[in-house]
């Protein structure tokens, strides 16, 4: 176990482990298993912060509505929406991201993660894709 | 299934991580689950999508609503703390540590569900 790497890129010791934090963001030695990892982290620490982001606007709520229409002016900007593009890519990176590893982890379709991974990048930039014309769109 | 095939994403080093796994996936499917209704029912089925102050106030006064976003929190929570908890694993902290970190994770999940269901509640009481 020691020895082996796990999945495809990143040692059983773990990136973090070996360089701290800042080893997910070096592209060296890393295959797509890497970059997989990298990106679920990534997207899910954004995903936390935009967690508590969320609970914190929700409570302007609580002041009434002029509050809450007030900030609804400011989040239909174009910079709140190209927010809203980015926050919804990282849903979809990590959501479909998200499946493969259940699946692999669960001992499912192990053998076709590769595949599994570059399916649900295509699909999430075309979702992304939709979506964005969507949010810009006002429809 | 061999060692050599796990995910390179999969956060068990071991088996006392292992049910946290399992339950990271059980969470997260049923996110997907929760996720899907929460952005069609607030993107969609409202023409406007779920934006003016009296819409949002109309939603939260549907009790099954309200149910199915306290159940997203909580499993939002979960997910999002057993993933931190994940990636904080991975500096190879010592046992006691690590502990540590899980009763803290627990903790923060704890008050963030009960800081999101009190939100609910006064939003509504502040709405009638």
């Amino acid at each position: 176990m020691a020895s082996t790497t796990v999945g495809r890129g990143r040692p059983a010791t773990g990136p973090a482990r070996r360089r701290g934090m800042l080893g997910w963001f070096d592209p060296r030695g890393r295959r797509l298993g890497g970059l997989a990892f990298i990106l679920n982290r990534l997207t899910g620490l954004g995903l936390v912060v935009y967690l508590y982001l969320h609970l914190m606007i929700l409570s302007l709520l609580v002041q009434g509505p002029n509050a809450w229409d007030d900030f609804v002016d400011i989040a239909l900007s174009p910079p709140f929406l190209a927010l809203d593009v980015f926050l919804l890519t990282g849903m979809l990176i990590h959501g479909l991201n998200g499946i493969r590893v259940g699946l692999v982890g669960l001992g499912l379709v192990a053998s076709r993660q590769k595949a599994l991974f570059i399916a649900a990048m295509v699909i999430a930039a075309f979702v992304a894709l939709v979506g964005a014309l969507r949010i810009f769109g006002g429809e | 299934m061999t060692t050599d095939q796990r995910p390179a994403d999969r956060p068990d080093a071991g088996p006392r991580n292992a049910p946290v796994f399992v339950f990271q996936v059980i969470s997260g499917a049923a996110l997907l689950v929760l996720l899907g209704l929460h952005m069609v029912a607030q993107h969609f089925i409202v023409p406007t999508g779920l934006r003016f102050y009296e819409d949002v106030i109309a939603w939260l006064r549907n009790p099954v609503m309200i149910a199915v976003e306290v159940a997203f929190l909580v499993f939002v929570t979960y997910h999002a703390l057993a993933g931190v908890r994940a990636i904080l694993f991975d500096f190879g902290f010592s046992e006691r540590t690590e502990r540590r970190i899980t009763n803290i994770l627990w903790v923060v999940g704890i008050v963030t569900v009960v800081y999101g269901v009190a939100l609910f509640a006064a939003i509504l009481n502040a709405a009638a």
